[in-house]
């Protein structure tokens, strides 16, 4: 089996599109939260999204049109030419049938749903135009990046809803393993959607007036939106062009609950095994592991079990390993929401600082773990895992290494 | 040395039959599923799983918060399960070696759609919470694993009409990587009025009502549903359990075109790339396919670029190859049709013999396509499912001799 390495990173959040911008911000504690704009959110009881601002697609597709896709694609799209450009790859150097794509998501392009509804509201079933279902499946979304980009190797999307990131960035990482591609897309994207925000509005899960995962008085997450891509080769590959390496991939491991559709397990029994299959895939304990990502959604359960988890499997090592939730800054950005905490997890490996988690302000009884309030922190991490979570009670624990030349 | 991958169990539920049985009977009949539709009304044509009833298999309760696509998977998974004596229904909790991986284009489409539509014409704050789950494409493999208590690795794979084998293929792996002890894998597909309407609205849909794959005169797809799910274990477990197994999964192989989301490149790279790529992986050259699946639906373009890229792998061999377009008999079943078409490879393995392919009365192409069954001698099957999307996969099956 080959060492694979993440050697490109492009990613386009609430908080900033590209690299340099995102890492910034987030180090910095910014927050991409605000008033949805996207749609009348004067309907609904809570009004706080977190929507990528001021995105021309035009700046990003040079062969796919932004009028034939919709915005997951071109969000998809932006990420992966970021990555791309980010990575120095020369894509013509590679054999194009050995180039891949895996992407994860949660909903696709619901925007195309809600345009079919709007039609049918507005001028009956029969003025449904004939381009809406075309580009709805969510398998679109690589194969516009395979278009965009000329790839012709495997190309896949895994809607495994808010843990789609991590299952997606984990098939590219074993078909670069086990030398079935040279080299690998993935990642995850997300549109803003009015689908979305009416579901978790009713679940009462959105948060009224700021998202803060872990905090005693946390009262929600908050929808987001966005992609990124990670550029995934082998490490031998990578360091015979003299690539930027920014981590590894050591493994990943994935569970279901078989619980409840949207609840967690009360006692975070898919959560342990997900970290515990990662560790054991990447030949780690838990006394490797120095930061955790956390899913960190913000809601009053799933920031209560993912504590259970850790502490679970930690054991008295869970209060000194810090763990911090980036969706304070970014919102939940579903499919992609793993994706882009792979991208700040491979920042940390590689600056050795890990962000926050900000507006934490009153510590839980139930959740005593180190969340890293509010201030970035320079500790200089070596192994990290990435959590994710997810409707159906998808689990997935991604492993991330610093690799040292 | 890799793991061999065998084929311990299966569910099926289509518009040809429902269970391993009926859907080979009704597949080697030559019968088609095409008919009129139950779901659309008067003068719809589909070939839609018929007179559903879930509650069969299920049992009538929690049915109510189950849509089409989890009920389908729900069958199909607990007909594989039971069929692989792997079910978990007297177990107090599921194994975590078991899980699922689900292929599927639309997913959840039409409960995505309703659940917009309700909120667009009673408010958004009068929708049923309930009903916010099953709008997630991963729902089908999210429901089916909470009632059949399946507790390990719970992927959803989108591939267009290549998913059922991109499944097959991910779950091999997962086995081959020792990450599970046992996986359902293959695809589900519901029919629903947006899916319906959206293909007629493309033009993707036969005006003619009917499926004739490589046919001088086909005219389009008829769309059908379902649900194949294939058990998979590796040789060693499955012999452990004292099971002789006979079904391997063999190579596989996926190309994209990278050419368009909406048009098949009739150029045929990625299709003839898909089938080499799968036998190589096999450690088997074109003379050794007995019989080939094929994913054909009728439609203009895609059933002429399978046709080359299948005459550019095989030359003169294809003119003595057996091949069946089992779509002719269950409907372009989308995400479903990539397993569908696998387990009609399988059954044509055993059997040794390829099934017909429904109201076949002649190629385009010099493909040895019957109305009859055609028997062969032979280990290796190929299957191929190629999408207008670009994406295209191909996946071998054998005989354990």
């Amino acid at each position: 089996m080959k060492r694979v390495a993440i050697t490109g990173l492009g990613l386009i959040t609430p908080i900033g599109a590209g690299r340099e911008l995102f890492w910034e911000r987030l180090l910095a504690g910014a927050s991409g939260i605000a008033t949805v704009s996207s749609f009348d959110s004067s309907v609904f009881p809570v009004h706080l999204g977190a929507e990528v601002k001021e995105f021309d697609p035009t700046q990003f597709l040079r062969r796919g049109k932004p009028e034939e896709m919709g915005r997951g694609s071109q969000l998809a799209i932006a990420a992966a030419r970021m990555s791309i450009e980010d990575s120095g790859i020369d894509l013509g150097s590679y054999d194009p049938g050995r180039a891949g794509v895996s992407m994860g998501t949660t909903s696709g392009e619901p925007r195309l749903v809600e345009r079919y509804n709007d039609v049918r509201k507005a001028e009956g079933l029969e003025a449904i135009p004939g381009d809406f279902l075309p580009q709805y499946p969510c398998n679109v979304i690589p194969s516009h990046i395979a278009v965009e980009f000329g790839l012709h190797g495997p190309c896949m999307m895994i809607p495994t809803a808010c843990a789609a990131g991590n299952y997606a960035i984990g098939y590219g990482y074993d078909l670069i393993r086990t030398g079935r591609a040279d080299l690998m897309l993935a990642g995850g994207a997300d549109a803003f959607s009015r689908i979305t925000y009416q579901g978790f509005s009713r679940l009462g899960a959105i948060a009224p007036e700021r998202c803060q995962p872990f905090d005693k008085n946390r009262k929600g997450m908050v929808p987001g939106e966005g992609a990124a891509v990670l550029i995934l080769e082998p490490l031998d590959a990578a360091r015979a062009r003299g690539a930027k390496i920014y981590a590894e991939v050591l493994g990943y491991g994935v569970s279901c609950d078989s619980h409840h559709m949207t609840a967690a397990h009360p006692k975070g029994d898919g959560a342990i095994r997900a970290m515990s299959m990662a560790l054991e895939g990447s030949k780690k304990t838990i006394h490797d592991v120095d930061y955790i990502s956390a899913h960190g959604t913000g809601t009053p359960t799933n920031d209560r079990v993912e504590t259970i988890a850790v502490r679970t499997l930690f054991g008295e090592r869970a209060a000194k390993v810090p763990m911090s939730s980036i969706k304070s800054m970014l919102g939940h950005t579903m499919g992609a929401a793993s994706a882009i905490e792979a991208v700040a997890c491979s920042l940390a490996l590689d600056t050795g600082v890990i962000p926050a988690t900000i507006n934490y302000e009153t510590q839980d009884p139930e959740c005593d773990l180190d969340y890293v309030p509010n201030q970035a922190r320079t500790t200089h991490p070596q192994v990290i895992l990435n959590n994710a979570y997810a409707f159906g009670g998808n689990n997935a624990s991604l492993c991330l290494a610093r690799y040292e030349a | 040395m890799n793991p061999r991958v065998v084929v311990t169990g299966v569910g099926v539920i289509s518009s040809i039959g429902a269970g391993a049985d009926d859907f080979e009977r009704g597949l080697y009949s030559g019968m088609t599923g095409v008919g009129p539709s139950q779901l659309f009304g008067e003068g719809a044509i589909t070939a839609e799983v018929r007179d559903f009833a879930p509650q069969n298999w299920l049992g009538p309760k929690g049915l109510r918060v189950l849509d089409r696509s989890a009920r389908l998977a729900c069958v199909s998974s607990h007909m594989a399960l039971c069929g692989a004596g792997l079910s978990q229904a007297d177990a107090a909790e599921g194994d975590p070696g078991l899980g699922l991986i689900c292929g599927t284009m639309f997913g959840s489409l039409h409960s995505i759609t309703s659940f917009d539509w309700s909120g667009l014409t009673e408010g958004p704050n009068l929708v049923n919470p309930m009903e916010f789950p099953n709008t997630v494409i991963n729902s089908p493999a999210g429901h089916a694993a909470i009632k059949h208590k399946l507790r390990g690795v719970n992927s959803t794979i989108c591939a267009g009409l290549a998913s059922g084998l991109y499944a097959l293929h991910y779950a091999a792996e997962f086995l081959r990587f020792g990450r599970a002890k046992a996986l359902l894998a293959g695809g589900v597909e519901e029919l629903c009025e947006e899916s319906f309407l959206g293909f007629r609205k493309m033009g993707a849909t036969s005006p003619s009502g009917s499926i004739k794959p490589f046919a001088a005169d086909r005219d389009g797809s008829v769309l059908g549903d379902g649900s194949a799910l294939l058990m998979l274990e590796t040789e060693d477990d499955a012999r452990a359990r004292g099971l002789t197994p006979v079904l391997e999964v063999g190579g596989f192989g996926s190309a994209h075109d990278a050419h368009s989301t909406s048009a098949f490149d009739v150029r045929a790279g990625g299709a003839t790339s898909a089938i080499r790529q799968a036998l190589e992986a096999s450690k088997i050259g074109p003379v050794d396919v007995a019989c080939i699946i094929s994913g054909a639906s009728g439609s203009r373009a895609g059933d002429l670029m399978e046709a080359r890229a299948l005459r550019s792998v095989f030359g003169d061999l294809l003119d003595d190859i057996p091949v069946c377009a089992p779509k002719a008999a269950f409907g372009e079943a989308l995400g479903a049709s990539g397993a569908l078409c696998a387990l009609a490879g399988a059954l044509a393995l055993r059997r040794q013999t390829a099934p017909p392919t429904a109201g076949f009365i002649g190629s385009e192409f010099g493909l040895r396509l019957s109305a009859e069954a055609q028997p062969f001698q032979g280990k290796y099957v190929l299957i191929d499912a190629f999408g207008c999307d670009g994406n295209n996969a191909a996946l071998v099956l054998n005989l354990r001799t």
